[in-house]
C-alpha cells in the first residue's frame, strides 16, 4: 500500500491565493489550462461536486439536466465559489452551454465569466476556429489581469502541460505495477483538476517510484463515462478482485492530449484539444470512439468495459448501443450503468457490476 | 442421515430460498419462506432445524440475493450467475433465462456451454416485477392466486399505459371507477407487466428457448401472455422459485 498526501481543493485555493494567484472555477470538460496559468491564474475544476444538495439549482433547471450541472449551479448558489475570481464555462454540451447562459443572463456573478466555444470533429478549420477563440479569451484575461504575457511564456506553459500529459500516460501504463487501489489511483490522477503542475508532477513521480515488476493478478476493467463518482463504484470493482486498468473518462483519459506541432502557441493549444482522445462532446465518430476504447483494452489486460453514465448525459447515451455492438463483435463485453453523482450506489447497480465481473471472468 | 455436500441460500427481497444438494447435485431439500428483515437469524434457524435430519458438517454454503451480505457463507455470488447456473443445469440447454422476482427482473442470455453471455436487470424501479401485481392485488383486495385466474378467463382487456407499480395502481382504480370490468382491467395489468418483460428480453436479444424462474413464473396468465408476445412456449421448472438457490448450491459443489 502506497500512502500519498494530497492537499484538498480548499488547501490549494488558500495557498495559491496567499501567493497572489487568482483562482478560476472551471466547469467540465475541455479548457486550456496553460492559457490560465500564464496569467497566474490557478484553475480549480468543479465536477459537481458530488453529494451536493441541489434544491437551489432545481428552481432554475429542467428536471432532465444531469446531476453534474445541477450540483455545479447549486454549489455556486450556496456561496461555495465566492472565493474564486473567475468562472469558466466551456461549451461542452447543451446543459453546460445553458449553465453559461444562466450565469451570464440571470445570475450575473460578481466574478469574471469566461465561456469557451469548443468546436467538434478533428479538422484544420476547427483548429483555426479554436485558436481564434483562445485569442479572444487571452484578450479577456489580459484586461482582467492588466498584463499581456508573451508567446514565449505561453509556449513554456504549453510545454509543461505536454510533459505532464506524457507523465500521466506513463502513470496509466504503469497501473498494473502500482500498489494502489482504484480509489487511490483515481484520487491521485484527479488531483490534476486543482493542483499546480509542479505539485501534481511530484506526486505522480513519487507514485511511479513505487512501481514494481510484478503485475496485479486481477481482472482489469475499462471504465468509460464522465467521472467515477460516487467513488464507491471503484471499491465495488476492487472488492470483486478486479480493478480499473484504464479509463475512457471525461475527467481523466479523454483530457490526456498529445503534443501540438505548431510554433504559434494558440494554434498549438487548439491542436492539442481538437486532436485529443475521442469524446462524445466533441462529436467524434463511432469508429474513432470504438477504436480508442479497444486500444485501451488492448494496451492493458482489461477484459470488459463498464459505461458508467451520468443520468441525462445525452452525448454519452447517443453512442452506447453502437459501441456495445462493435465491442461485442470484437469479443469485448460491456455493461451500461446509469448513475447520479449525488446518490449512493443502489444495490441493483452493485449487483450488476458484480455480475458483469463474474461473467467476464468466467468467459476468459 | 444423508450428507449435504452444498447449500445454496438465495436471500431475495421478498422470499428466502434454501436448497441442499448431494455430491451429484441432486436436490435433497428446498425451503421457501417469506424473507424476514433479520434474514441472517432466519437462515440460521432454518439450517439448525435441517441439521436434525441431514449431515451438514462439511457442507459448503454459497449465498446470493440482496440479503447475501448478511449471511455467513463460504462464497457469495450474484443472482445472475446463480440463476444462470441453476436454469442451465435444470434444463441442460442454453437460451434465454427470465427470472421474474418480487422486486426485480433479470434476463440472462446463456451460451450452449452454460456461460452467461449477457444480461439485463431492471434498475431502481419495480416496473414489471412481482410487486407490480402484488400492489394492485392488495389494493383491490383480491388474493394473488385469483389474479391470474381472472386474467385468464377474461373476455376483454383494458390497456394499462403505466408500468410504474405506483401509477398503475391509480390507473386501475380510475378504470374501475369508469365502469370497466374488473377482469378486463386485471388482464390489462398482466399485459403491461409482460410487455415490460418482453422489452427487456428484446433489449438483451432473444435467443430461444425461453426459460422462466422466480415466483411469478407460477402465474399462468403471465406465462400465457409471454408465449403470445414472443411466439415461444416458455419452459418452467417444477419449482421456479428455487433456481437461484439451486444454482448457488451447484456452484458450492465446485468449491
Amino acid at each position: 500500500m502506497l500512502h500519498v498526501k494530497i492537499p484538498t481543493r480548499k488547501e490549494v485555493i488558500e495557498e495559491e491565493k496567499s501567493k497572489g494567484k487568482r483562482i478560476a472555477a472551471v466547469y467540465p470538460i475541455h479548457y486550456p489550462r496553460e492559457l490560465f496559468r500564464v496569467f497566474n491564474i490557478q484553475p480549480v475544476e468543479v465536477w459537481g461536486p458530488p453529494k451536493t444538495d441541489t434544491k437551489k439549482a432545481n428552481a432554475h433547471l429542467q428536471s432532465y439536466i444531469c446531476s453534474v450541472v445541477q450540483s455545479g449551479l447549486s454549489f455556486y448558489l450556496e456561496g461555495y465559489l465566492d472565493i474564486v475570481d473567475l468562472i469558466v464555462v466551456p461549451h461542452s454540451c447543451d446543459s453546460l452551454q445553458g449553465l453559461g447562459s444562466i450565469f451570464k443572463d440571470f445570475i450575473k456573478p460578481k466574478q469574471e465569466l469566461v465561456t469557451i466555444y469548443l468546436p467538434r470533429e478533428k479538422n484544420k478549420e476547427n483548429v483555426e476556429f479554436l485558436a481564434n477563440e483562445l485569442k479572444r479569451i487571452y484578450k479577456q484575461l489580459s484586461q482582467l489581469c492588466g498584463f499581456e504575457p508573451d508567446d514565449e511564456k505561453l509556449m513554456e506553459e504549453i510545454k509543461t502541460e505536454e510533459k505532464i500529459d506524457k507523465l500521466v500516460f506513463k502513470f496509466y501504463k504503469s497501473r498494473e505495477n502500482l500498489p494502489l487501489s482504484s480509489r487511490e489511483f483515481y484520487t491521485i490522477l484527479r488531483s490534476r483538476e486543482y493542483l499546480p503542475p509542479d505539485k501534481f508532477k511530484s506526486i505522480l513521480e513519487y507514485a511511479l517510484l513505487h512501481a514494481s515488476k510484478g503485475k496485479l493478478k486481477k481482472t482489469g476493467i475499462v471504465l468509460s463515462g464522465l467521472l467515477p463518482e460516487p467513488m464507491d463504484i471503484l471499491d465495488v470493482i476492487d472488492d470483486m478482485d478486479a480493478f480499473v486498468a484504464i479509463d475512457d473518462m471525461a475527467c481523466c483519459m479523454r483530457r490526456v492530449y498529445g503534443e501540438g506541432h505548431s510554433s504559434d502557441p494558440f494554434e498549438r493549444i487548439a491542436e492539442r484539444i481538437v486532436n485529443g482522445p475521442p469524446d462524445p462532446t466533441k462529436g467524434n465518430s463511432f469508429d474513432e470512439r470504438f477504436e480508442f476504447i479497444k486500444s485501451l483494452a488492448d494496451l492493458t489486460s482489461a477484459k470488459g468495459v463498464i459505461f458508467y453514465n451520468v443520468k441525462f448525459c445525452e452525448p454519452e447515451y447517443f453512442y452506447h448501443p453502437i459501441l456495445k455492438e462493435k465491442l461485442s463483435k470484437a469479443q469485448i463485453r460491456s455493461l451500461i450503468i446509469e448513475n447520479d453523482i449525488n446518490e449512493p450506489l443502489p444495490q441493483q447497480t452493485i449487483t450488476r457490476i458484480k455480475a458483469f465481473i463474474e461473467m467476464i471472468r468466467e468467459s476468459s | 442421515m444423508e450428507t449435504v455436500k452444498s447449500i445454496g441460500i438465495d436471500a431475495g427481497s421478498t422470499t428466502l430460498k434454501i436448497v441442499g444438494v448431494n455430491e451429484e447435485g441432486k436436490i435433497l431439500f428446498s425451503i421457501v419462506e417469506d424473507a424476514d428483515p433479520k434474514v441472517e437469524e432466519q437462515t440460521e434457524h432454518i439450517l439448525n432445524k435441517l441439521k436434525e435430519n441431514y449431515d451438514m458438517e462439511s457442507s459448503k454454503i454459497v449465498a446470493t440475493g440482496y440479503g447475501s451480505n448478511l449471511i455467513k457463507a463460504d462464497k457469495k455470488v450474484t443472482e445472475i450467475t446463480c440463476h444462470a447456473k441453476g436454469i442451465y443445469e435444470y434444463f441442460k440447454t442454453g437460451g434465454t433465462a427470465v427470472d421474474i422476482g418480487g422486486q426485480d427482473n433479470k434476463v440472462i442470455l446463456i451460451s450452449k456451454n452454460g456461460k452467461v453471455i449477457d444480461f439485463i436487470m431492471n434498475d431502481k424501479c419495480a416496473s414489471g416485477t412481482g410487486r407490480f401485481l402484488e400492489n394492485t392485488a392488495w389494493r383491490l383486495k383480491i388474493p394473488m392466486e385469483k389474479m391470474a385466474e381472472l386474467a385468464l378467463n377474461s373476455d376483454g382487456e383494458v390497456k394499462i399505459s403505466s408500468t410504474c407499480a405506483v401509477f398503475a395502481e391509480s390507473e386501475v382504480i380510475s378504470h374501475l371507477s369508469r365502469g370497466q370490468k374488473l377482469e378486463h382491467v386485471i388482464k390489462g395489468l398482466h399485459r403491461a407487466m409482460v410487455k415490460r418483460i418482453t422489452s427487456m428480453i428484446y433489449t438483451v436479444g432473444f435467443n430461444p428457448p425461453l426459460m422462466l424462474s422466480g415466483g411469478v413464473a407460477k402465474n399462468k396468465a403471465v406465462v400465457k401472455m409471454l408465449e403470445e408476445e414472443l411466439g415461444e412456449k416458455p419452459r418452467i421448472p417444477e419449482n421456479p422459485q428455487i433456481m437461484g438457490a439451486f444454482g448457488a448450491a451447484l456452484i458450492g459443489l465446485s468449491q
